[in-house]
C-alpha cells in the first residue's frame, strides 16, 4: 500500500485548511505539510470569466467541477467539495461574534460558555482580518471596539445603501457597512473590487478566496496537496490504552478506487468542515473505539448548531436602482447585546437593496398579458418606489442531540455510510421562540413606519445558516471533544479546526470565527511539531 | 458603460467560448429568425427601436446557440439539489412559429406580413393559450413570445432602459462612483436602445 509521510496531515481544503496550512508555513518554515481533499483542485484562474458568464446567461454552476455526486448528505447546505471549500462560492461577509457569544451560560445561564476569553479571542480576529484581507468601518458601538483597524477602508455604500440608511436610521437605530472579505485597494498580490454583483464567483480574484492561497503554498513549495483523496478511516496507534496517538489516515484516490493509501504524520488535523469532519470520526470506529475517534465523551456529531433568521421585503418611499451592488449590505450589531434582566433575544440586522415587486412582468393586476411598451410601463410605475431586503439572524442554541449521525441507508461508491444532520434547538430557546418572532416582526414593522414603508412579505428560514459544531470544544472531557485550541481530549496528535468545533453559533455569519479559531489553533499545532 | 456596449459585452464573451464547451449545437433557421423578429417587433418595447430589436434578436439566437443541455446547474445554498439544463428551448420554437404563422395565414398574411395591431392580439392569445403566467428567468421553451420577453426584459439592458439610467448590473463597474445617483441614460446610441 503506498503510504505518504509528513510532520502535518491537514485532511480538508476548506478555508481553515488554508489559513491553517499558510500560517505553518510561516511558523515553521521546512515543516512538511500534507493536504488531503477530497474535491478537485479549480485553480483555472482565466476559464473563471467563462464559468461566471455562463452562470449569469444559463443558470450553470459558477464552479463547474465542485461536487462529488456520490459523496453527500442529508441536511448539508451546500454541495461543495473542492480545494478552497465552501469559501469558493461565499459572499465575503466577515462579522465577529461579541463577547456574550463566549459567556452565555455566565451571563444568561444559557447552552455553555466558549472555554477561551473574548480578549484571546479578539487578537485572532485582528490576524484573520490580515490574512483575509478585510475592508470594513469600525462600528459606533463602545462595545465593538476593536483592538486594530481593519485592514482596508469600508466598501462604499452605494447610493440605494445610502438611501436604505438614512431610512432605517430614522427608526433611531445605527447602521453601517458590512465588513467584507473584498479588496477596496489592491491587498496582499489582489486586485481591487470592481462590483461585478457576482462574489459566489468572484472573477477579479478581489474577494478572498483559499483556493489562491493554496496555490501560492504550492507555487513556494510549501505543501504537497492531494486532491481527488477522500480520507475513509482514522486509525490510532496500538499502544497508548484509551488515549492513543493516531497512527494513520486511510484514503483512496477517487481514480485509484482499488488501491488504497495511508498517511503517516506527527501530527493530524481535520479541517473537514461542520459536516465532514464529525463523519470522519464517526466513520473511524472500530471494536476499540466502537463510538468512533475523539469520542470518548459521546458527543462527535452532537450539538451541531447555526443561526435562525427571519427577514422580510419592505416597500418604501426612496430613489432605489436594483442591481447597483446588491451583494453588499448595511448591518446593526445594536441587538448583539441583551441585559440580562430582560427577555433573551440576541440578532444581528441587515439591509439590502432589493427588486421584489419592481420586476418586469408578464401579467398585470388584473391578468391582463403584457408585451413591449406595456411592460416597461407597468414596470416604470412599480418602480416609484423603492425596496429593501432586511434579515435578521438570530441566537438560537442547540440540543445535545441535534445531531450528525451516520445513515446506514446511504452510502458512498466505497460503502461508507453517509451523514445525516437533523438540527433540533434546545428546550429554551424552543421556548422564547414566539417572542424572538414577535420581537423582529416588531423590529421590521419599526423600520416599516419610517418613509411611508410597508412591508410585503415575512418569511422565516427553515435551516440553520452558518452550521457548525459536531466536535465542540471545552474544558470537561465528558461533554466536549477538544479543547480550545481543537486538541482532542482523546488523542494528543488529533486536532479538529474551525467550524466544528463552535459550541454555539451566535447570530450573525461564521466564516470569520471559523479563521480566527484556526489561526489560533495554529499556533498550538506548530508548539505540538516541536514538542 | 453604454448598454449597446454591455450586451456587446455579454454575448460577444459567450460567443468566445469554444464550441466545443457548447454541447449540444443547436440551430434556428433563416426562415425562423425572420418569424423571430416579426414576434420581437411585437414583444420588445418600441423605445429600442429597429436596430434594437435586430441586436436582442441577435443575442437571443447567439443565446440558444450556447446552450448547452445537460451542464451542471447552480446547486443552490440551503437545500442544495444537483440538477442539469434540459433540453434546449429552440427545439420548441418551430413548432411554435409554425402554430402563430399558420394563425396569420388565415387572415391571409404570413406572421412577418399580419399588421401590428393583429399580430400583437394573435401573439397575447398564443401567450394565454400556453398558459404562462410569468415571465421565465431564463428561455425555458415555454413559448418564444416569453422566452424572448424573459430574455430581453430580465437583461442588463432593459434594467437600465426601465429605470432610464446606467445601472449596468452584473458588469465589472468598479468602485469609485458607485456612492453617486446612476447616470442619466442620454441621447446618441442610447435613444435608439
Amino acid at each position: 500500500m503506498p503510504t505518504f509521510e509528513a510532520d502535518v496531515c491537514i485532511i480538508g481544503g476548506g478555508i481553515s485548511a488554508a489559513l491553517l496550512a499558510q500560517k505553518l508555513a510561516e511558523l515553521r518554515p521546512g515543516t512538511s505539510t500534507l493536504v488531503i481533499e477530497a474535491g478537485d483542485r479549480l485553480f483555472d484562474t482565466e476559464k473563471r470569466w467563462q464559468d461566471r458568464l455562463r452562470s449569469l446567461a444559463y443558470g450553470e454552476n459558477p464552479w463547474p467541477g465542485d461536487v462529488i455526486p456520490d459523496q453527500s448528505a442529508e441536511g448539508v447546505i451546500s454541495r461543495t467539495m473542492a480545494v478552497g471549500g465552501s469559501a469558493l462560492h461565499w459572499g465575503g461577509v466577515t462579522n465577529r461574534f461579541s463577547a456574550e457569544d463566549l459567556r452565555l451560560q455566565s451571563l444568561y445561564g444559557l447552552a455553555v460558555d466558549w472555554p477561551l476569553s473574548w480578549d484571546e479571542l479578539e487578537r485572532f480576529y485582528c490576524e484573520a482580518e490580515r490574512r483575509i484581507g478585510v475592508a470594513g468601518e469600525p462600528g459606533p458601538l463602545d462595545e465593538d471596539r476593536r483592538s486594530e483597524p481593519y485592514p482596508m477602508a469600508a466598501m462604499p455604500l452605494s447610493w440605494n445603501l445610502r438611501e436604505l440608511k438614512a431610512w432605517a436610521e430614522s427608526s433611531g437605530l445605527p447602521f453601517w457597512a458590512t465588513p467584507q472579505a473584498k479588496n477596496t485597494v489592491p491587498y496582499d498580490g489582489r486586485s481591487e473590487c470592481r462590483r461585478c454583483n457576482t462574489c459566489e464567483i468572484c472573477p477579479t480574484g478581489a474577494r478572498y478566496s483559499p483556493d489562491e492561497t493554496f496555490r501560492r503554498l504550492l507555487a513556494s513549495k510549501a505543501i504537497t496537496l492531494h486532491d481527488r483523496t477522500l480520507v475513509r478511516r482514522l486509525v490510532p496507534e496500538q499502544a497508548g490504552g484509551a488515549s492513543p496517538r493516531l497512527a494513520v489516515a486511510e484514503a483512496v484516490h477517487r481514480d485509484r478506487p482499488a488501491e488504497p493509501v495511508e498517511y503517516r504524520a506527527r501530527v493530524f488535523v481535520v479541517a473537514a468542515g461542520y459536516c465532514w469532519s464529525p463523519h470522519l470520526l464517526l466513520l473511524s470506529a472500530s471494536s476499540r473505539f466502537p463510538r468512533g475517534i475523539a469520542n470518548r465523551s459521546g458527543t462527535v456529531g452532537r450539538y451541531m448548531t447555526g443561526h435562525a433568521f427571519i427577514g422580510a421585503q419592505i416597500e418604501l418611499d426612496a430613489e432605489i436602482y436594483p442591481g447597483m451592488n446588491d451583494q453588499h449590505s448595511l448591518i446593526s450589531r445594536q441587538f448583539f447585546r441583551c441585559a440580562p434582566d430582560q427577555p433573551y433575544v440576541r440578532h444581528d440586522l441587515r439591509i439590502w437593496e432589493s427588486s421584489v415587486g419592481r420586476e418586469p412582468r408578464l401579467k398585470d393586476s388584473n391578468g391582463r398579458v403584457l408585451m413591449g411598451d406595456a411592460v416597461l410601463a407597468d414596470w416604470r410605475a412599480r418602480a416609484k418606489r423603492g425596496a429593501a431586503r432586511v434579515r435578521a439572524y438570530y441566537d438560537a442554541h442547540p440540543a445535545a442531540d441535534s445531531s450528525l449521525t451516520l445513515d446506514p441507508n446511504a452510502t458512498n461508491r466505497f460503502g461508507d455510510a453517509l451523514p445525516r444532520i437533523a438540527h433540533k434547538l434546545d428546550a429554551a430557546t424552543e421556548a422564547r421562540l414566539p417572542a424572538t418572532r414577535r420581537h423582529l416582526l416588531d423590529l421590521f414593522a419599526r423600520l416599516a413606519r419610517q418613509q411611508n414603508g410597508k412591508i410585503l412579505s415575512t418569511s422565516e428560514g427553515t435551516y440553520l445558516d452558518h452550521p457548525a459544531g459536531g466536535c465542540r470544544m471545552g474544558t470537561d472531557p465528558a461533554s466536549s471533544v477538544c479543547d480550545s485550541f481543537g486538541r482532542t481530549h482523546d488523542h494528543a496528535n488529533l486536532f479538529v479546526v474551525g467550524a466544528p468545533t463552535l459550541p454555539t453559533g451566535g447570530c450573525t455569519n461564521g466564516t470569520l470565527t471559523f479563521a480566527a479559531l484556526t489561526l489560533r489553533s495554529a499556533s498550538e499545532v506548530a508548539a505540538t511539531i516541536g514538542r | 458603460m453604454k448598454r449597446r456596449i454591455l450586451l456587446q459585452f455579454l454575448f460577444a464573451s459567450l460567443a468566445a467560448i469554444p464550441v466545443r464547451l457548447r454541447g449540444q449545437a443547436a440551430s434556428i433557421s433563416a426562415a425562423d429568425q425572420v418569424r423571430l423578429r416579426a414576434v420581437a417587433e411585437v414583444v420588445l418595447p418600441g423605445e429600442i427601436g429597429a436596430p434594437g430589436v435586430d441586436r436582442v434578436v441577435t443575442a437571443f439566437i447567439t443565446w440558444a446557440r450556447g446552450y448547452r443541455a445537460g451542464a451542471g446547474t447552480d446547486y443552490g445554498y440551503g437545500f442544495p439539489r444537483l440538477r442539469k439544463l434540459p433540453p434546449s428551448p429552440l427545439s420548441a420554437y418551430t413548432a411554435q412559429l409554425d402554430a402563430l404563422d399558420r394563425q396569420a395565414r388565415v387572415q391571409n398574411y404570413s406572421l412577418a406580413d399580419l399588421p401590428l395591431d393583429q399580430r400583437r392580439a394573435l401573439i397575447s392569445a398564443a401567450i394565454v393559450d400556453a398558459k404562462i403566467e410569468r415571465l421565465p428567468a431564463r428561455p425555458d421553451g415555454g413559448h418564444i413570445a416569453t422566452d424572448l420577453m424573459g430574455f430581453y426584459f430580465h437583461g442588463i439592458e432593459a434594467n437600465d432602459t426601465a429605470y432610464r439610467v446606467h445601472i449596468g448590473r452584473d458588469t465589472c463597474r468598479g468602485l469609485a462612483g458607485s456612492e453617486n445617483r446612476p447616470a442619466p441614460l442620454t441621447g446618441g446610441n442610447d435613444a435608439n436602445l
